[in-house]
């Protein structure tokens, strides 16, 4: 029970690798049956009773998978990602149970100023690039061939459980966000001083 | 103004120059051809935007450094 609801919760926030990852497991799954030798193996499938069992068993591993790739994925780091205009992914999350307690404090704002600062450092990378190449084709390729260096994508999730606590204080740090940020400002240096601005 | 102000950096800086400058190589960007692309104006403004990022960035890390919270 506990375990539906926290694949339940980690669904809202969309993370498309997940689902690949999902779906990859499940298609393992399906190559099954090894006594009547069916590939075609929709869930309906009734060709032998070894098949029909296996489906249930398949069913309920299935689910089990789920939840351990759920579980497993935040630490993945997938790159390679289709769209050629964002320089990283980052995607935060956070989820805070406080549960018969009181007097607790979460400031959670640092992800929040990471996140943010962030973005400026991409924007100021961008915005660097497009002044000092004034023709905007070319300034364009130049920045995704950048971007094609510095493209990671990193998940993050956290996940904090308060119970039967009093008087707590939580700070949540989103410690790779603060190397992204470490990275992006040391581009935009060397970007600067190598055009000569500063 | 050096860029090793802030020193503990991701990657080497070596490192980080050869990729720009192969990338610019590549696009057919020259140093001489951008430098008269900006006037002093945008440097100016350009150099204030850096600092001003450089400065939140050290605020940041320097926020790290400070939560070694203990729970009770």
């Amino acid at each position: 029970m506990t375990s539906y609801k926290r694949h339940d919760t980690t669904n809202p926030f969309g993370n498309k690798s997940k689902y690949f990852y999902l779906r990859d497991k499940r298609k393992h799954g399906h190559q099954c049956c090894q006594d009547c030798g069916t590939t075609n193996c929709a869930p309906g499938c009734n060709q032998c009773d070894r098949c029909r069992d296996e489906h249930k068993h398949h069913d309920r591993h299935d689910q089990h998978n789920q939840f351990e790739m759920v579980e497993v994925d935040p630490n993945a780091t997938v790159s390679q990602e289709g769209g050629q205009y964002a320089f990283m992914d980052q995607e935060s999350a956070e989820i805070i149970w406080v549960k018969e307690s009181c007097d607790i404090t979460v400031d959670s704002r640092d992800t929040q100023i990471g996140v943010s600062l962030q973005a400026s450092l991409q924007l100021a990378i961008a915005l660097v690039l497009n002044i000092a190449i004034a023709d905007s084709g070319r300034s364009e390729a130049v920045s995704q061939d950048l971007m094609q260096y510095f493209n990671a994508d990193q998940i993050n999730k956290q996940k904090i459980f308060i119970y039967n606590t009093k008087d707590a204080t939580v700070t949540t740090r989103d410690t790779d966000l603060a190397i992204n940020i470490q990275v992006l400002l040391q581009l935009l240096i060397t970007l600067v001083v190598m055009v000569d601005i500063l | 103004m050096d860029s090793n102000s802030s020193n503990h950096n991701a990657f080497p800086d070596k490192v980080v120059k050869v990729m720009i400058d192969d990338i610019f190589r590549r696009n057919n960007v020259k140093p001489e051809e951008v430098k008269n692309n900006i006037s002093n104006e945008q440097k100016q403004m350009l150099q204030e935007m850096v600092e001003d990022l450089r400065e939140q960035v050290d605020q940041f890390n320097k926020g790290e450094k400070n939560t070694t919270k203990s729970d009770e």
